[in-house]
């Protein structure tokens, strides 16, 4: 579904990937993890089109999208969630979900009933103003506004970052309830180990801007030093 | 004058400020671009009704061409232009500023620098409530508010303005839901133009047409953006309605340049005081 090769890419003044090679495979959750500074941000980022890239090559579904302009690499079926959420605070719920559904003709903007099957509180509160969502209510929020858009990949930036656990418990079931029941292939960037290890299927770790190593979630249930020797601080 | 045609008077003159505050800040809260050239597209949008009316065409036909030229004009300098420069404020200004140049000398090329006066479409008076106004005041303050009424309705509730909200409020959160927002900064800059083309095309018959008029409602607008505030059109009406209104009550009882020091003064006060606007919110999110 996605392949990184060689992707380098600067963010600000210091080179921030340094050859990237990744691949992610149709249907499946890959984890992608790390210390902080490491480049995982910057790696979405640089897929999303909205870092230079430098050197090397994003492709999606086998088209490369290096050098599109984000909205393009959108289209291409990719969406975002980015760290933060960057929700419309000053819209409410249902106008942040219709922004997710303009790239469509007029008479195809319409939110999926799927959506709001996943996300019930969505369509509760719809007409309520997104900024005075919760942080957990804010994630569900930014990426239902993903999901509107019918991506075949998501990219998620630290969905769990700044919200209370049982909703991250609850944000990992319903992810994981989306990619069995519609193959949605899911690239996250988590640091939460918790809920890496009950949605994810593969695992990748980044180490100054380069993917130090690659497994199966299996590998990592089975030895726990990989996760010692590349979280640890 | 009665107090009631001075009134009416200073309405007509808020409205057509606003409207071009409205382009003014419709383009800035969107692209982060201060256009200099925008008194220059009021002004070339008068001189198109000067034009169609020398060449025998008459008044109206330039009233409908004078926009769609500015826009098309505004679309054009956004692509070969400022399109380069977004992120670089004072390059933006700077570039405008020269087009601004550009543009007044053109038309005193053109047509001199001397003032030129258009036929008045609508010559005739209207009596209504004891007093006698002229039917074309009337009219402009008529396309005015529907103007801004229209442009409220496009940002606040259609799918094109849901979008234009989303860039300026986060512009590669919206890149990155599928909006193309290079087109949607080409359409909002025409579209911003063609409403200062507009402003100048209905303004051309009420005043002597000279190449510096411009400059006229530039200044005023933009006086009346810092005190509304930036960030809401909402806040347009308020800086147009102060601003405006205050220039135009002080001309009547003393002189346009008393006028002129009050209102730059209040202006330096009110921004003093809310460097936001009157309307401001101290940040977007």
């Amino acid at each position: 579904m996605l392949r990184v090769q060689g992707l380098e890419a600067s963010y600000g003044e210091s080179l921030a990937l340094q050859g990237v090679d990744l691949s992610v495979e149709i249907g499946e959750i890959k984890a992608l993890m790390g210390r902080n500074g490491m480049g995982k941000s910057t790696l979405l980022k640089a897929i999303m089109g909205l870092v230079k890239i430098r050197r090397g090559e994003v492709a999606v579904e086998g088209r490369s999208v290096t050098g599109m302009p984000t909205f393009q690499i959108a289209l291409e079926g990719v969406g975002y969630v980015p760290q933060g959420r960057e929700i419309f605070a000053s819209f409410s719920v249902l106008e942040n979900l219709r922004v997710g559904l303009l790239r469509f003709p007029r008479a195809e903007r319409v939110i999926p009933k799927e959506i709001y099957d996943y996300f019930p509180l969505l369509k509760e509160r719809e007409n309520q103003r997104a900024g005075s969502f919760s942080g957990g209510q804010q994630q569900m929020l930014a990426i239902a506004r993903a999901l509107v858009g019918r991506p075949k990949l998501l990219l998620l930036d630290e969905p769990s970052e700044g919200i209370q656990p049982s909703i991250v418990e609850e944000i990992a079931e319903i992810l994981k309830k989306i990619n069995q029941e519609t193959g949605l292939t899911i690239l996250v960037v988590e640091q939460n180990i918790n809920m890496i290890s009950d949605i994810a299927d593969s695992c990748a770790f980044m180490e100054k801007g380069r993917i130090a190593y690659a497994c199966a979630m299996e590998e990592i249930m089975r030895d726990e030093s990989i996760i010692t020797r590349y979280m640890s601080v | 004058m009665s107090a009631a045609v001075q009134i009416l008077n200073g309405l007509n003159y808020i409205l057509v400020l606003i409207l071009v505050a409205m382009g003014l800040v419709i383009i800035f809260g969107l692209m982060n671009v201060i256009n200099m050239a925008h008194g220059e597209f009021f002004l070339l949008g008068a001189y198109t009704v000067v034009l169609t009316s020398k060449m025998g065409l008459g008044f109206w036909v330039g009233f409908i061409f004078a926009p769609i030229l500015v826009g098309l004009l505004g679309a054009i300098l956004e692509a070969v232009l400022v399109r380069r420069l977004y992120h670089r404020i004072l390059d933006t200004i700077l570039a405008t500023w020269g087009v601004s140049i550009v543009i007044k000398q053109g038309i005193i090329l053109t047509f001199g620098p001397e003032g030129l006066m258009v036929k008045p479409p609508m010559p005739e008076m209207v009596t209504f409530a004891g007093i006698s106004y002229p039917s074309y005041r009337l009219f402009i303050m008529g396309v005015a508010l529907f103007v801004i009424a229209a442009t409220f309705y496009l940002f606040l509730k259609t799918d094109f303005g849901l979008g234009a909200r989303a860039v300026i409020a986060n512009p590669n959160m919206a890149a990155s839901l599928g909006i193309n927002t290079r087109r949607m900064y080409l359409t909002t800059f025409s579209l911003g133009s063609a409403i200062a083309g507009l402003a100048g095309a209905t303004m051309a018959p009420l005043m002597s047409c000279d190449p510096h008029m411009g400059l006229g409602f530039f200044i005023p607008a933009f006086l009346a953006i810092l005190v509304g505030g930036a960030s809401s059109l909402g806040g347009i009406l308020v800086g147009g309605g102060v601003i405006g209104g205050a220039q135009n009550a002080i001309s009547s009882v003393y002189s346009p340049v008393v006028a002129q020091i009050v209102v730059f003064s209040l202006a330096i006060i009110i921004i003093r005081m809310r460097p936001e606007g009157i309307l401001g919110r101290k940040a977007r999110d």
